[in-house]
């Protein structure tokens, strides 16, 4: 493992990989995160608009993997909190930001998820708008832990249509990937 | 009516309410994990600012919020259409919605929150 950190770091340089984590991901360690990638691409004298919309995807995709990893432990604290584990790789590829994350989810939550994000890939920037406000008005999803809007979010932030992967790991769990480009 | 506040932390916006001039303020950025630390405590004043507001008083509610997660953008709404139906029923509100000249994500927010209300009185200021 020694030697090959090196040639992982390379491979991420490569990919224009500036920042990555993988393991158990809170709030707190968000802001921290969210703060020092802001600092970073001020200082590659990105515009503040294009800074705000990278920070914004980035917490859009890290509260989706606290939200709704099935990598969760529950901790043994009086506020029942969890740690919920995912990837997130923050990288700069073809003149634009990109934001990529990824965490594991329930083999049957599968088919609703392509589904829901099929039909994000599919609408342009107006009808995303318009739905992105009738979803607004509408009680959030008994399943959502927030207002069920992120990926609608994601998907107005994103210069290209959004892309998305599942890949099954065994017969519970499939590995689900999502990635914004800004 | 008193005077109360919620002190801002990394992550959540500051919320004031100045009694002697009927104003609300929130300001800063807004994206916690659960938006109900700060949408019930706000909701909550809001409820009680109106069950003891007399007919001549004008509440004015500055919103500068750099930035804000999609839950809290939820929030906002829900706070709006709060407000609107209070103008609706004669209240006397004014919303100012404002935003620093180069946050176009703040500026198209406040826009696209204009659009749906027609009693509220709704500002959009850049600073």
């Amino acid at each position: 493992m020694l030697d090959n950190l090196y040639q992982f770091k390379k491979e991420l340089n490569q990919r224009g990989i500036f920042f990555c984590f993988s393991g158990p991901l809170s709030q707190e360690l968000l802001v921290e995160i969210g703060d020092t990638l802001r600092n970073q691409m001020k200082q590659e004298e990105a515009s503040s608009s294009t800074i705000l919309k990278v920070f914004s995807v980035f917490v859009e995709q890290a509260q989706n993997v606290i939200h709704y990893s099935a990598e969760k432990i529950l901790l043994d604290s009086p506020d029942k909190a969890t740690l919920s584990s995912g990837i997130i790789v923050v990288g700069y590829e073809g003149q634009h930001y990109y934001v990529l994350c990824g965490n594991l989810i329930d083999n049957e939550v599968v088919d609703t998820l392509r589904e829901q994000l099929t039909k994000l890939q599919q609408m342009n920037k107006e009808e995303l708008k318009r739905y992105y406000k009738e979803q607004r008005k509408k009680e959030a999803p008994e399943s959502s832990k927030g207002a069920g809007l992120g990926f609608i979010e994601l998907a107005r932030h994103s210069i290209t249509p959004i892309e998305f992967e599942f890949q099954q790991v065994d017969n519970n769990f499939s590995f689900f990937s999502l990635k914004t480009a800004i | 009516m008193d005077t109360w506040k919620i002190e801002a932390t990394k992550y959540t916006p500051a919320i004031y309410f100045d009694a002697a001039n009927n104003v609300l303020s929130i300001k800063g950025e807004s994206y916690p994990e659960n938006v109900d630390q700060i949408s019930k405590p706000l909701f909550t004043g809001i409820t009680s600012y109106f069950a003891q507001a007399t007919p001549d008083q004008h509440l004015t509610v500055n919103i500068e919020l750099t930035y804000f997660n999609s839950s809290s953008s939820k929030m906002l709404l829900d706070l709006f259409d709060r407000l609107e139906e209070a103008a609706a029923q004669g209240e006397k509100i004014t919303v100012n919605w404002i935003y620093e000249a180069d946050n176009d994500t703040a500026e198209e927010f406040g826009v696209e929150f204009k659009e749906d209300l027609e009693a509220l009185t709704f500002n959009l200021v850049k600073n």
